[in-house]
């Protein structure tokens, strides 16, 4: 009885006056400005949790292993279609409400929902190089990039990732960084493997070394722009020779328990400056048009941010390999063991 | 009299039965069910999303130990030369936090008891906070501007920053760091109960003090010894966060090869074929290590 009231007490003091149930979300770290959860449970009574992964498979297991308390999920554009072909997302229609206009057509990128009829395009950003300008001097691209060591003595790391890592590898080759030739990969490889002695380490923590001076460069994704950017000689480069740029669509899972409030939350998101709020902070790209033009000026102005059209043409997206990830699985182990 | 031995012996089995009912149930619910899930998985075929495909499929073996077919699944020796490795650094983390702590459980074990008490403490502080923060502490004291490198060349021992980040020593130095309250623990326990008046009987009956470590301390504290040592060594082999914080994941160790078959592969019959074998490997060191210590005498 006294748990009961203790329960009622605390329902009544956290919900609001028009108090209508939850949302989950499972998202990237630091992924969503936490300023759009607050306003959204002030303006709809609807509390908001979230909870965060850091790779695609990672929230693909959880999913998979029956997660059903999850609402709406954030897979990057490839693992969106996988999650459509097993059948674990949910059509949405948010492609019929009156505000989808605002979504950029060159947005759409997945090959399974082409008419955004499940999901929504959230963000999308590029992954390339961070520099410490006064280390290593002007940086255009990879080939500068693993010059760095010899140049100047500078440190330099790549991402923890096999996708990552290998498509600098198939960039350098002149292949597509979805190449499912066994041949093209391996010469990815060897273009590594020849790199290998030069960088220091395959990681993800890199801010504090990097802004430390510890490490002159890093691959890295361009979010982190909202650490470095206030830093003076701390500079982005979209690589020369190519790079690769990612997309994360809003999707509901077909296990969602608030599938109404879920809705709610594309459509709160669809809204301009709310979409804005989110590029402002996540330093991403946005797949909101009106939205573009509410971007603090810098940003906009910033072209590695920013990404005009000539740049564009040298991005490529990962696609799901299917079967071929094996190969990028043993390439990985191979670059990773070899001394 | 019989009867009612019997009786008192029913009752007793009884009671016990009562108490171990909620243990042996929670093991078999929580580990002997995971343990048959992974070994079941590990002969499956897998799923191209993950998850597996229910058919017989051998080649998640065949691929660490030799037979594939060349075309999906190809053999590398990687696999080996990697559990190798991780069986290396592992028994490199035992040896080296056995040498850490013995002396120090000597030290601790002659203060007075309420000193004692306060370094037992000191020694479990550590646990209060956050594994992966007190990794990331490592980071920077390890880093070339951290607080080891700033400390050493202020003192003037070196002149260019120590390369230790990112480096297999960075690896063993965080292990150990991790192991060491693990190794403290039983090592302390075994050397508090050691019979002081044998030592002095044998220092009395002319032997010397390196005579009396080998042939009387030793051999009384080695329960303590394999204690820590087993507890070290079987969570060193498949730990995966130290080599890649600290390791700068440049050299792969079997934890981390388990954790990229499920988090980055999606081969998740992969991955529980490599933790099958892991764990029969560190059953068989166990094994057989406990076999000798027992003809040791122990």
């Amino acid at each position: 009885m006294k748990a009961q009231g203790i329960a009622l007490a605390l329902a009544l003091a956290a919900g609001s006056a028009h108090a209508e149930g939850n949302l989950a979300l499972y998202n990237w770290g630091d992924y969503i400005n936490p300023d759009i959860l607050t306003k959204f449970t002030q303006e709809t009574g609807i509390k908001v949790t979230l909870d965060t992964y850091s790779s695609n498979e990672e929230m693909l297991a959880k999913i998979q292993a029956g997660a059903a308390d999850y609402d709406v999920v954030f897979p990057s554009v490839h693992m969106n279609d996988i999650m459509l072909k097993l059948g674990l997302l949910e059509k949405t229609g948010i492609n019929e409400s009156a505000t989808f206009k605002n979504i950029d057509p060159a947005n759409l990128r997945s090959k399974e929902d082409p008419k955004s009829e499940y999901c929504l395009p959230y963000a999308w950003g590029t992954v390339g190089i961070f520099y410490n300008e006064k280390v290593t001097g002007p940086i255009n691209g990879w080939q500068d990039f693993f010059a760095i060591p010899e140049k100047t003595g500078g440190k330099i790391t790549l991402l923890d990732d096999m996708r990552e890592v290998l498509a600098v590898g198939l960039m350098m080759s002149g292949k597509s960084v979805n190449a499912t030739d066994p041949a093209e990969v391996k010469l990815a490889t060897d273009y590594i493997l020849t790199q290998k002695p030069k960088v220091t380490a395959f990681t993800y923590d890199i801010a504090t070394l990097l802004t430390s001076g510890d490490i002159a460069a890093a691959q890295y994704f361009v979010g982190m722009n909202m650490i470095t950017k206030p830093i003076e000689g701390m500079k982005y480069v979209i690589p020369a020779e190519g790079a690769t740029m990612y997309q994360e669509n809003m999707c509901v899972l077909a296990s969602a328990p608030h599938k109404d409030e879920a809705k709610k939350f594309m459509e709160f998101f669809l809204r301009p400056e709310i979409a804005a709020m989110n590029a402002a902070t996540e330093f991403n790209g946005s797949a909101n048009i009106p939205a573009r033009d509410l971007i603090p000026e810098d940003l906009r102005k910033d072209p590695n941010i920013n990404v005009p059209a000539e740049t564009m043409a040298r991005l490529q997206i990962f696609e799901d390999t299917g079967k071929a990830l094996k190969l990028y699985d043993r390439a990985w182990n191979t670059i990773r063991t070899t001394q | 009299m019989c009867w009612r031995l019997r009786k008192l012996m029913t009752r007793q089995n009884l009671v016990l039965t009562t108490l171990l009912a909620p243990v042996t149930l929670f093991l078999g619910v929580f580990f002997l069910l995971p343990l048959v899930i992974i070994g079941l998985f590990s002969i499956l075929s897998p799923g191209l999303y993950g998850g597996v495909e229910w058919s017989f499929y051998h080649w998640n073996y065949g691929r660490i130990f030799g037979w594939a077919d060349g075309i999906d699944e190809i053999f590398e020796p990687i696999y080996l030369q990697i559990l190798l490795r991780s069986l290396g650094f592992a028994a490199m983390t035992v040896v080296l936090s056995l040498l850490l702590c013995y002396p120090v459980a000597f030290w601790v074990s002659r203060l007075s008891p309420k000193t004692r008490l306060f370094f037992l403490f000191l020694v479990t502080l550590p646990f209060f906070s956050s594994l992966v923060v007190r990794l990331y502490a490592w980071l920077l004291i390890l880093k070339p501007s951290g607080l080891l490198n700033s400390a050493l060349m202020g003192i003037g021992v070196i002149s260019q920053p120590l390369e230790i980040l990112y480096t297999p020593a960075a690896v063993v130095l965080g292990m150990v760091y991790i192991m060491v309250p693990f190794m403290f623990l039983p090592l302390y326990s075994a050397v508090d109960n050691l019979d002081r008046a044998l030592i002095e009987a044998s220092m009395d009956l002319g032997a010397n003090r390196i005579q009396t470590f080998f042939k009387v301390i030793l051999p009384q504290t080695l329960p303590g010894i394999m204690g820590g040592a087993v507890i070290v060594f079987i969570p060193s082999v498949g730990n995966f966060i130290v080599p890649d914080l600290l390791g700068g994941a440049r050299g792969l160790m079997i934890g981390n090869l388990v954790e990229q078959q499920f988090l980055s592969a999606r081969n998740w019959p992969f991955g529980a074929a490599l933790s099958m074998i892991i764990m029969s490997v560190v059953l068989l060191v166990l094994l057989s290590s406990l076999g000798r210590a027992k003809k040791a005498g122990v």
